[in-house]
């Protein structure tokens, strides 16, 4: 099954329901256009090259019918949710804005319905939307263009510093098989301050497949404290394309969790576009039984005094596959730029395989660089020292692999997510009984 | 005090592989409840070797002789049965663990040697009394608790911990692999009198030690020289000065004993 075939049938089923998504003209013809291209150059493949480590076939195989669009009895997720009291809350259900389980935005916040803001004739807001490149690496992104039926909105006022964080949740019905789409606008405009905490979970046990292409834009002196937690337990397969933009001395903090799922693509492009932009990302996946997690990252030092620091951690247990491709590219105009990256990747059994690809372009001299790279097997010194301290092996590797994960998990921003990310993790490690007795 | 007292460690004819070398070459060595014994010898003439293979280290090869402690075949534990059963290895390098608590690892350690001796483990309440007391003997700060295993660590620091984690877990055989080394003077007499609160008529202790400075604090009932993988000499407290003003080459294999 190549590319072109996966493509054509997630069109044919799409159109076949075309009537579901009602919106006005502009966006139509930008959908009917993004179809346009998107048949024209098809979808990624293992030959593009920021694609190589993604199991394609395991994406042809699922089913390209659009999910159902359940409505979802807000009882059913309540076990669900994260602890963050007084959170301002924004729901997608299926990609689909869920009026009932948000909240309207406070302290400078608004949030849209993309569904609703841009269904007018002449919708001006549509510009806010990104119209995704052509290169591979938005063609996912395209591919949302094309059939995302809405999304969000999230806008902070200049100035802003809301005092409660908002929390975003990716609800996947996952009643039946099929594909959601969905686009997220996120802006923080001048000297703004948010969090955000994003979480992705599921409802049902169907294989189905969610797309998401997002953009950020932070304006100058804006900062943004972002966690995004993805836990969907069903066995689903989700990409997602970001496309962030920085101005000057604005800070982009975040924290990626890849903790659920069978098979999550993050793609992130990141341009530190004004002086003194910063980005600090760190990332954790874990993969068991025959999961996959692929995160790519792109970032390019555009200005000035630019820094980033990146750090990344993989685990792979049973035949799970991982990989950590990061890119940076450094402008000649970026002067004194400082970018720092690092991935440590651990391996748990035989079978499990990890990729980390670091690439770094730097087209000046007058930058600060530094990256690491390590795909191992536990520490056979601290395992030995533990042994001879009177500890188990199994109760040694255990305290190893939740340790390799430890200053990730100290990074998170948000207190109250402490113990269920904690949770989470521990139920993703092949010791997680013997970790639950030992804490 | 020798002649009557247990035998705690025996070791008989031991040959040991690491990688492609030989590096014991038939050792014997017998130490008795009660006793202190200082190993001394060049670098790489296998007094870490020795030390390891009795912890349980993996990468060693036995290719032959035998090893009994209280009357078990020690080489047939498991290492972490070792420990259990009151062997101690202080590491010549402690190792750095970060994401693991310190007071963890030592309240882990604790337990799981207190379930095999059949006493009841200690709460958090009690165990943090006991682990205070010993960070006050030792005179380490108590911020190095709540820090990673060693974790960024100074190497005095680490050594003290090491003898912290000797004096909470009581063991029967204690080795001490170079403890001494990299120790101010002040240190150096905190850790000499951990060891000595330690000596008992039920224990027996083993240091792997370069200066005789240590054995002025703990007098050893015996002294062995290590080198070309077996004790090519033993004596009293006096061979460490012997040794100090002479070094080895009187004592190689080959080499008329003078
Ligand atoms: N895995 C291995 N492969 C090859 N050689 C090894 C291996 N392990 C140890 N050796 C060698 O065995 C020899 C003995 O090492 P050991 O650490 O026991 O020496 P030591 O007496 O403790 O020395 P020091 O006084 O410097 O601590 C050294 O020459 C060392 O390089
Ligand atoms: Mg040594």
């Amino acid at each position: 099954m190549n590319a072109g075939t996966i493509l054509e049938r997630m069109a044919a089923s799409h159109q076949a329901q075309a009537g579901r998504f009602a919106a006005g003209a502009p966006w139509a013809r930008r959908r009917s256009r993004a179809l346009a291209r998107l048949l024209e150059r098809g979808l990624p493949g293992r030959r593009d090259e920021n694609w190589r480590y993604l199991d394609h076939a395991a994406i042809a195989a699922l089913s390209f019918a659009p999910a159902p669009g359940a409505h979802v009895d807000p009882a059913r997720l309540a076990p669900l949710l994260l602890p963050l009291p007084g959170a301002m809350r924004l729901t997608l259900i299926d990609g689909e804005f869920a009026p009932g389980l948000s909240t309207s935005g406070s302290d400078g916040v608004r949030i849209d319905d993309l569904a609703v803001l841009l269904a007018g004739d002449s919708a001006p807001e549509l510009e806010s939307l990104r119209e995704p490149a052509d290169d591979v690496d938005d063609r996912f992104a395209l591919l949302a263009e094309a059939f995302a039926p809405g999304g969000a909105r999230i806008r902070v006022a200049a100035g802003a510093v809301p005092a409660q964080t908002l929390y975003l949740l990716h609800v996947g019905s996952a009643a039946a098989a099929g594909m959601s789409h969905a686009r997220l606008v996120i802006e923080v405009a001048a000297g703004a301050t948010l969090t955000l905490v994003e979480h992705f979970v599921s409802l049902g046990q169907a294989p189905a497949l969610s797309n998401l292409a997002a953009d950020l834009r932070l304006g100058d002196g804006a900062t943004l404290r972002h966690v995004r937690l993805h836990a969907q337990t069903a066995p689903v397969a989700h990409l997602e394309t970001w496309n962030a933009e920085l101005q000057a001395g604005s800070r982009y903090e975040q924290l990626l969790l890849v903790l659920g799922g069978q098979l999550v693509r993050s793609g992130l492009r990141l341009m530190l576009a004004g002086r003194e932009a910063e980005a600090r990302l760190a990332g954790l996946f874990m993969v068991d039984g025959d999961c996959q997690a692929d995160l790519y990252t792109r970032i390019e030092h555009a200005a000035p005094m630019t820094r980033v620091a990146q750090n990344y951690r993989g685990i792979a247990a049973g035949r799970g596959q991982g990989a950590f491709n990061g890119r940076i590219i450094v402008q000649p105009s970026a002067r004194g730029a400082d970018a720092a990256q690092s991935s440590r990747n651990l391996l748990l059994s035989p079978q499990a395989v990890i990729n980390a690809r670091p690439q770094l372009e730097i087209l000046t001299d007058d930058v600060q660089c530094r990256h690491g790279a390590t795909i191992g097997t536990l520490d056979p010194n601290q395992f030995f020292y533990l042994l001879s301290r009177g500890i188990a092996p199994d109760a040694a590797r255990a305290l190893l692999t939740r340790a390799f994960c430890e200053d990730i998990l100290a990074a998170l921003p948000v207190p109250g997510l402490r113990a269920p990310v904690e949770e989470l993790v521990v139920g993703r490690l092949p010791d997680r009984d013997l970790i639950r007795r030992l804490a | 005090m020798s002649g009557e007292n247990a035998v705690i460690l025996s070791v008989r004819g031991l040959k040991v592989r690491a990688g492609p070398r030989l590096i014991l070459d038939g050792l014997s060595l017998e130490i008795r409840a009660g006793e202190v014994h200082a190993i001394m010898g060049p670098n790489g003439s296998g007094k870490s070797t020795l030390a390891g293979v009795l912890a349980g280290r993996p990468g060693l090869e036995v290719l032959e002789g035998s090893v009994t402690y209280l009357g078990e075949d020690l080489l047939a534990m498991p290492p972490e049965l070792r420990a259990r059963a009151g062997v101690f290895l202080a590491f010549q390098y402690p190792v750095e663990i970060p994401g693991v608590n310190n007071v963890y690892l030592l309240k882990a350690a604790f337990n799981a040697v207190r379930r095999h001796r059949g006493e009841p483990e200690l709460d958090a309440f009690e165990f943090l009394g006991l682990v205070r007391g010993k960070l006050r003997q030792m005179q380490m700060s108590e911020d190095l608790l709540n820090r990673g295993v060693n974790e960024g660590f100074s190497g005095g620091e680490k050594k003290r911990n090491e003898i912290l984690q000797m004096s909470l877990l009581e063991p029967k055989l204690a080795l001490l692999d170079e403890t001494d080394s990299g120790l101010d003077i002040d240190a150096l007499r905190i850790v000499a009198e951990g060891v000595n609160a330690l000596r008992s008529p039920e224990r027996a202790i083993v240091m792997v030690t370069h200066y005789q400075r240590l054995l002025d604090y703990v007098v050893p009932d015996q002294v062995h020289v290590l080198a070309g993988g077996r004790i090519v000499h033993s004596g009293g407290r006096e061979l460490a000065l012997e040794l100090e003003r002479r070094g080895y080459d009187w004592l190689r294999p080959g080499t008329a004993a003078a």
